[in-house]
């Protein structure tokens, strides 16, 4: 599943506080499937957070997002979570993010213009953050054209089969 | 121009052959790569989704990749047996050498007992703890299981060259470890994300006092202060531990004088008190003194943080003619067979045994957790890499990190105390 990093998201904010980690987003060695999962995401900071949690929504956090364990959030894709967008993320989970292509964004000073259950409007193409309501706004880190590619491919796996299709190409093609 | 461990090892594997500098992207050639339970059911699962049908079609070089079953040895379940049994299946067909399979334990102590890193390389694992090997002076760090995936088919990975951190650490080793004390301090003080994606290089004094099990405490817990590299110089104590393991040559890393560091901090350990992070932060540190009286009903040492010979002997010895305090589970994990090999010849395990120490497998478990989960209500102190809220079961039980001296002081008082109003002359 690829990610087109040229649309504009826009959707209701959950917020979240400084270093959420990993055993709360996927907290997988306590609920093993997906579907178990979906039901138990994030619940040690919002308890209601898998219940109410809708498609489209937005996750606003502060910094440090992730941190812990090198865990894909990719049960935040499942419930729906069409975007987050934090002060800071933790490597691993951001390497987790841009190697699945789940759209992450990195913008200091986020936390400071928008309320949760506020309406964000992530522009990856302009670059900013904006709350539509107050018209504040921030900008977004961009990131080089080789992780844009990986966000085009659908993540890195993706990326590596099609590499790996074009140098099979080139290698049975005749040599001139 | 002159330049840090990290961008000269990024330098040398830099496949565009260009001089790295911190913020550069670059496309790096890894040396070696540390697959655990990822490698059979999840890695064959994503190649699928690729659009490989009939799984991952090669590796780049089976005798660089490491395989080693530790988060599910022995198998706690059919499910997980069932797993091992598809990554045996998967070693197989792709024709990977190295392979440790009926062997429980953690695959960093493994990776480093049995000498398959070394000073100077670019090593890789899919696990965030994978950083620990910086001890030994390798650039390591965990990558996800997607990069783990492309790593697999091209012993390539693009990685950020990370700026840098001097972390100078000053002062006289005791006579017990104090490693975990130092990267909790270093948390508590500056926080849990000081070193977000940088390369930490420790330095200073202590440095050359401190043994290789204090080392590797530090490197893996880079993590837990957001690194993405943690570095010890090699010096004679690496070249010690690294001859008696392999003669692969290698090419130790040194910082350039004059290299440029984004941060220097200094921490001087001789007036250093004991720490224990509360709940449920690494960061949330405090003295010792203030979290004392807290009744405990768990006590743990091991994981890739604390399980190695030095953690487990100073319970040993601070137990020897002592009891664990009625109700008190204390549970000690080595972090290796031969981490539990070396302590059974040093008589230590009879000694934890005596005193009503419940020692468990070598692996993973008792951080991931498998081994000892804790009910609501309940207080754990451990020596092992984390304490976030339900990392060991309920969500209302509470973990506080600490020393393994720390530790073993509080299964005896059956309470959070300072070690030195239990263990008289320290």
């Amino acid at each position: 599943m690829g990610f087109d990093l040229s649309q504009v998201i826009r959707g209701r904010v959950w917020k979240f506080g400084d270093s959420i980690e990993t055993d709360a987003i996927n907290p997988y060695y306590r609920y093993p499937t997906m579907e178990e999962l979906k039901q138990h995401t994030m619940e040690a900071y919002r308890p209601e957070f898998p219940q109410q949690v809708k498609p489209g929504d937005i996750m606003v956090a502060g910094r440090n997002f992730g941190c812990g364990s090198s865990r894909p959030g990719l049960v935040l894709r499942e419930v729906g979570v069409a975007a987050i967008v934090a002060e800071s993320v933790a490597r691993l989970f951001l390497r987790n993010s841009i190697s699945r292509a789940i759209p992450i964004f990195v913008a200091p000073g986020v936390t400071a213009i928008v309320q949760d259950g506020e309406t964000l409007e992530v522009d990856y193409p302009k670059g900013v953050v904006r709350n539509p309501a107050s018209g504040k706004a921030v900008a977004l880190r961009k990131f080089p054209p080789m992780i844009e590619k990986i966000f085009e491919c659908g993540g890195l796996p993706e990326f590596a089969r099609e590499r790996y299709l074009k140098e099979a190409a080139s290698a049975s093609r005749p040599k001139a | 121009m002159a330049q840090t461990m990290a961008e000269k090892l990024l330098t040398r594997r830099n496949l565009s052959g260009k001089a790295a500098r911190a913020g550069d992207f670059v496309e790096a050639k890894i040396d070696g790569a540390m697959c655990h339970y990822h490698a059979g059911e999840p890695m064959h699962d994503m190649a699928i989704e690729a659009g490989f049908k009939d799984g991952l079609p090669r590796v780049w070089d089976p005798e660089r990749i490491y395989v080693l079953l530790d988060h599910h040895q022995p198998a706690l379940s059919q499910k997980l047996a069932d797993e091992n049994a598809v990554i045996r299946r998967e070693v197989e067909r792709l024709g990977i050498q190295c392979f440790h399979d009926a062997e429980p334990g953690i695959a960093h102590q493994m990776m480093l007992d049995y000498g398959l890193v070394r000073p100077g390389e670019l090593v890789v694992g899919n696990d965030s703890h994978t950083i620990g090997y910086g001890a030994v002076n390798a650039g390591s760090t965990g990558i996800t299981r997607a990069d783990m995936f492309y790593v697999l088919l091209y012993g390539e990975l693009w990685f950020q060259v990370p700026e840098s951190i001097k972390v100078v650490l000053e002062g006289r080793q005791p006579n017990y470890p104090i490693a975990k004390d130092i990267i909790l301090t270093l948390a508590g003080q500056h926080g849990d994300d000081i070193a977000q994606s940088m390369s930490v290089e420790y330095s200073g004094s202590l440095v050359s006092q401190l043994s290789i099990d204090s080392r590797m405490c530090l490197s893996t817990h880079g993590v837990e202060i957001g690194a993405k590299f943690a570095m010890f110089e090699s010096d004679e104590t690496t070249r010690q531990f690294v001859k008696s393991r392999t003669d692969k040559p290698y090419e130790p890393l040194t910082p350039d004088p004059g290299a440029q560091y984004a941060k220097e901090i200094t921490l001087n350990v001789d007036d250093m008190p004991f720490v224990v992070a509360k709940p449920h932060q690494f960061g949330n540190v405090v003295p010792v003194d203030e979290a004392r009286g807290t009744r405990i009903n768990q006590a743990q040492i091991g994981s890739c943080a604390n399980g190695r010979f030095e953690d487990i002997e100073i319970a040993a010895r601070m137990l020897e003619g002592r009891k664990v305090a009625k109700g008190v589970r204390f549970i000690i994990s080595p972090a290796s067979q031969q981490v539990y090999l070396q302590c059974l010849k040093a008589g230590l395990i009879e000694k934890l045994v005596e005193a009503g120490v419940q020692v468990v497998t070598p692996g993973c478990g008792v951080c991931q957790p498998r081994v000892g989960f804790l009910s609501d209500g309940e207080v754990c102190i451990t020596a092992t890499t984390r304490n976030f809220k339900g990392r060991k079961g309920s969500l209302n039980a509470e973990i506080y990190l600490a020393g393994p001296l720390t530790v073993t002081a509080a299964a005896v008082a059956g309470e959070i105390v300072n070690p030195k109003e239990v263990f008289r002359g320290l």
